[in-house]
């Protein structure tokens, strides 16, 4: 499958340089002080997998899905974290990959 | 028997059915107030428990208790101030992960809390299973599963309240433990502060904890004290530490463990069976989201609230119109003097009226806003409109109150609550006015249409509306890249789940800000609008009056027919109205102002059109109705559009030159009130009139002399 290619990919990017569908997981956050705040509390904190839902319809904000929730924020405060890209859309890998088995792949396929 | 009173706050992340668990618990033992200073809602109710009234105060849905946004600082406030006896935290079952942040930072703060594992029904359907046992040892408190919606285990969470209140409690304490670098920190931070005698009592580990996380409301308690020297100094070693051992600083790994201890809860207590399904939110949001179909949509939904409130609302506002006339009409022969019929008529029943008619509109938009809140569309229409609006440095949520705007400011400035971000609210508020209102219409129809030809007045009309629309989005610039710039407020909102809001939730908030604007706006108000009517009405010269009864009298006796003698009546009765309008406050202050606004082709007669149009905007029609001395004063009427086109004073560049200060200046004493109301102070709203009137003066000058020079 794609493990070659996301292995490739494992580069420290940014999370705005992401395209819908991608699938990620968070390296650092090194935004602002109350946008970083925000952000940790929302739980997006280094090691969080996430996948890229969609782009606003005029594009900006993005939306993301992690841990259940659906978070929108604007590509300027997505600059501030650096993310490691884990998968693209359709690639079939868990967004949490941890032993029990879970999946949370969001969004309908 | 003794009752017993246990306070009680809940608290819990937004959208974990928070809210919908007050309700069942409280029933209809309800009341709702404002957070003090802030205008954030305070909901508070009971409910009788045995030998025990516990009352519940919902606190404002927050993710964290940092203080990060208004709510949170509300929160905390209240956790730290109030001490309520137990806290009931709320979390939603299924996204147990996310929730447990807050709990966390409840298990360092010495407060007996208690969890509720809300929305337990939907964990089977997920397959989910949760280790109670083992979650209640690893969070240290007791967690009762409920469901606000099945309205299940809500007596055993009364029964847990009370023996957590009477410490019947049979769960040990957890404290949840940092790396060992940051214990350190913390203990030498604490240890220093235990020294500081006016910190007695204080919990000094909780306080450390939120130096290190560079918590500002901590900070600034802390920095009042001598031993700051040394614990800034220790603050300084744990970010260098930080730095040099993990790359990072004090903040992050402080929130990196909470989260790390939050897993490792996940991992012992929490299986997760089957994958995750794509939900009802997943796929409506591929409609309404979409790229193509997203913008529409929304656009749809904007007309549908602006038609719901004003074309729905508008039979409604004339229905209390005509009861307000009707009423009127009554009380009118019952009233002996003229003096205080007109103090009854002119001034009570027009200025409650005046403010009431606006009730249906009020509640119609907020049934619409409440629903579009609640069931989770709000959050998106912000998400797809939120570029456009962020150019202008405003939120996406600052749309639909600005639309609402077009119809009437007062719902509108009302409707920015939504708003979390103080100088974004503020900013919005301020801007609202520009969106030309309702009100403003009747004014351009009659300019408009007096001086020029039908297809073209529509398109001045138009002009209007697109002026006032960009001097709202420059203003809102201007005022973010000046007097309220702030750290650049993070657009990172979460898109809550799509929920079918209950009716009784839609209702309930509708009601509850039809009763604010009557209450509070109302009395404001009220107070203004007779303010004003007596400007417009005193002094009275008794010259005018005497040579009105004689003028009277004559007609009476002269042989004229019945038609012309109430001709020349109403004449005479209309040109005794304009002179006293004259020779009033009002219209002093009008031919006071004129030579500040001859400049911008306005004499002595709009001066005191723009004065008492200062009651509400469609008064400046009938005002010149008034002065113009016409026998008609109906608004927009087409007489006094003629007696206008040939007035010489009067030309196209005037009209234009008015209409432009009509939309711009002060805004109507109603909207003034309920802005005054919002921001909570008066100086914003003194400044912002000061400079609309600037502006208004400015933009009518240069339309004037511009449309001198090409008409």
């Amino acid at each position: 499958m794609n493990c070659r290619k996301a292995r490739q990919e494992s580069g420290s990017m940014k999370m705005s340089e992401l395209q819908v569908g991608d699938k990620a997981e968070v390296t650092a956050v090194k935004a602002g002080q109350a946008v970083r705040r925000r952000i940790l509390d929302m739980g997006l904190i280094t090691g969080t997998r996430f996948k890229v839902l969609r782009v606003a319809p005029l594009g900006d904000p993005m939306e993301i899905f992690f841990k259940g929730m659906y978070l929108s924020l604007r590509k300027n405060e997505a600059e501030g974290i650096s993310v490691r890209k884990t998968g693209e859309a359709g690639d079939g890998i868990a967004m949490s990959g941890d032993k029990q088995g879970r999946c949370c792949c969001g969004g309908a396929r | 028997m003794q009752v017993k009173e246990i306070s009680v706050a809940l608290a819990g992340n937004p959208n974990c059915g928070k809210s919908s668990l007050f309700n069942v618990l409280t029933g209809s033992h309800q009341r709702v107030g404002n957070f003090s200073g802030v205008t954030i809602e305070k909901h508070e109710g009971y409910a009788d428990y045995g030998s025990y009234r516990i009352r519940f105060v919902d606190l404002p849905g927050t993710y964290s208790l940092t203080p990060y946004s208004p709510e949170e600082i509300v929160t905390r406030n209240f956790l730290l101030e109030d001490k309520p006896d137990v806290v009931v935290n709320v979390v939603e079952a299924p996204n147990l992960e996310r929730n447990l942040l807050l709990t966390t930072q409840l298990m360092e703060m010495h407060v007996d809390f208690l969890v509720a594992l809300n929305m337990f029904d939907e964990l089977e359907e997920k397959g989910i299973t949760v280790d109670g046992k083992q979650l209640q040892k690893l969070l240290g408190c007791h967690i009762v599963p409920t469901s606000a919606k099945r309205k299940t285990g809500i007596d055993a969470l009364l029964a847990h309240i009370v023996r957590v209140y009477e410490k019947d409690i049979e769960i040990q304490k957890n404290k949840l433990s940092f790396r060992p670098e940051t214990e350190e920190a913390v203990a030498a931070i604490a240890g220093m502060l235990a020294w500081e005698k006016s910190l007695e009592g204080a919990d000094t580990r909780w306080l450390a904890i939120k130096l290190l996380e560079n918590d500002r409301e901590v900070y600034h308690q802390v920095q009042q004290y001598p031993v700051w020297v040394k614990v800034e100094l220790a603050l300084q070693d744990a970010i260098r530490d930080a730095a040099r051992l993990f790359d990072s600083d004090p903040e992050i790994l402080i929130t990196e463990d909470r989260h790390a201890f939050i897993r490792g809860a996940m991992q012992e207590c929490v299986r997760i069976t089957e994958s995750r399904r794509s939900t009802v939110t997943d796929y409506i949001d591929m409609v309404v989201l979409n790229r193509v179909l997203g913008l529409p949509i929304f656009l749809f939904v904007v007309w549908a609230i602006f038609q719901l409130t004003f074309t729905l609302g508008s039979p409604l506002m004339d229905l209390l119109e005509a009861l307000f006339a009707a009423f009127a009409g009554v009380v009118e022969p019952l009233l002996p003097s003229p003096m205080f019929r007109s103090i009854v008529i002119d001034g009570l029943i027009a200025g409650v009226g005046g403010v009431l008619v606006f009730l249906p509109n009020i509640v119609l938009l907020f049934i619409g806003l409440s629903f579009l809140e609640a069931s989770g569309y709000m959050a998106r229409a912000a998400f797809v409109i939120d570029k456009v609006m962020h150019r202008f440095g405003l939120h996406g949520k600052s749309f639909i109150p600005m639309i609402t705007g077009f119809g009437c400011s007062i719902p509108a400035i009302m409707a920015t609550r939504t708003l979390k971000s103080p100088t974004d609210r503020l900013a919005t508020i301020l801007v609202i006015p520009f969106m030309s209102c309702g009100a403003k219409l009747p004014v351009y129809v009659l300019l408009a249409g007096a001086f020029f030809p039908p297809e073209v007045a529509a398109n001045v009309m138009f002009a209007i509306y697109l002026l006032g629309v960009a001097v709202a989005l420059l203003t809102a610039r201007l005022l973010k890249s000046t007097v309220l710039r702030s750290e650049s407020e993070p657009f990172v909102m979460e898109l809550p789940p799509y929920r079918w809001p209950t009716l009784h939730s839609v209702l309930f908030q509708a009601k509850l800000k039809a009763m604010m604007y009557v209450k509070k706006a109302g009395t404001l108000i009220l107070a203004a609008v007779i303010v004003i009517w007596a400007a417009s009405n005193f002094p009275r010269s008794a010259d005018i009056d005497r040579r009105t009864a004689e003028e009277t009298g004559r007609i009476a006796k002269s042989l004229m027919t019945a038609a012309e003698r109430d001709a020349a009546l109403r004449a005479v009765s209309f040109r005794a109205q304009s002179e006293q309008l004259q020779y009033s406050l009002a219209g002093r202050v009008g031919k006071v102002i004129e030579p500040v606004i001859r400049p911008i082709g306005f004499d002595w007669r709009i001066g005191i059109a723009l004065v008492t149009g200062l009651a509400a905007k469609e008064v400046v029609v009938s005002t010149m109705g008034t002065i113009y001395a016409l026998a008609d004063t109906e608004e927009s009427s087409a007489e006094l559009a003629g007696i206008l086109k040939n007035d010489p004073s009067f030309s196209r560049a005037t009209a234009l030159s008015l209409m432009v200060f009509v939309l711009l200046y002060i805004p109507c004493v109603a909207s003034m009130g309920v802005m005054k109301k919002e921001i909570g102070q008066w100086k914003p709203v003194l400044f912002y009139s000061i400079y609309v009137l600037f502006l208004a003066w400015t933009l009518s000058f240069i339309t004037y002399r511009g449309a001198l020079l090409m008409l």
